[in-house]
């Protein structure tokens, strides 16, 4: 009989946190493409960067913290 | 137990499971996919469509006739960038002559003169006309302004984008 994968499960919070990451996203996105079709593409740069370190932190929790499994 | 159960053991329960960690992966490389958008729109060179071009390159001015042979409240189609480039050239009750994109702000229906405002017949979004701020209905941009110049011969003709409302404060 084929082995049953481990149900590994993460805490509340790191869920959560991905979620809210996910919703910052959405809507970091939304106001970057309102901003670049006003003609602002200031804010590209920081967005950029603010987007990347979002980015990292849920790779992190998502792929890295393995303490946070039950 | 059933010969069928021994010759093919899998569990469909647990086939379908989705932990949390995968689902958490899931949420991070979708993350990651908004973060390679920003990205792109910071590299791409070519303005979006609607978008006025960050260069400020020259536009090829397009003659639309004389300026004395639209009255006040009407109005007429040209291009001017390209054939997709859709405008509306008007003049309003007060006799000014303002062009603008014919592209709505909200999803870009065509947008028409009507009544003394800039309508469109899509989800029934209003602009007014002396700077295409929105005052009604689900747009909530501006309309792209095309900047008109009268020659001394009294014609008329499109030069180029108008700054947004708003840019000149922040600049």
């Amino acid at each position: 009989m084929r082995p049953k994968a481990p149900r590994t499960s993460m805490t509340s919070f790191a869920l959560g946190l991905g979620l809210l990451i996910l919703i910052i996203q959405v809507y970091l996105f939304e106001t970057v493409l309102g901003s670049v079709l006003d003609g602002h593409r200031s804010l590209l740069a920081g967005a950029f960067f603010a987007s990347l370190i979002l980015t990292l932190v849920a790779l992190v929790f998502a792929f890295r913290a393995r303490n946070l499994d039950r | 137990m059933a010969k069928w159960r021994k010759a093919f053991p899998v569990d469909l329960a647990d086939e379908s499971f989705i932990s949390r960690r995968e689902f958490t992966r899931f949420l991070a490389l979708v993350s990651a996919g908004f973060t390679a958008g920003i990205g792109y729109l910071w590299g791409r060179k070519k303005p979006l469509e609607g978008a006025p071009d960050p260069h400020g390159v020259t536009e090829t001015a397009v003659a639309l006739g004389l300026a004395s042979e639209l009255a006040p409240g009407q109005s007429k189609l040209f291009t001017f960038r390209d054939q997709d480039d859709r405008c509306i050239l008007l003049r309003t009750a007060e006799g000014d002559l303002k062009a603008y994109r014919q592209t709505c702000t909200h999803l870009g229906c065509a947008v028409r003169f009507k009544g003394g405002q800039l309508e469109c017949p899509c989800h029934y979004g209003y602009f007014e006309c002396g700077h295409g701020f929105p005052v009604q209905g689900p747009p909530t941009r501006p309309l792209s302004g095309v900047a008109l110049e009268v020659k001394a011969d009294g014609t008329l003709w499109a030069v180029g984008d108008l700054p947004k409302p708003g840019e000149a404060k922040e600049a």
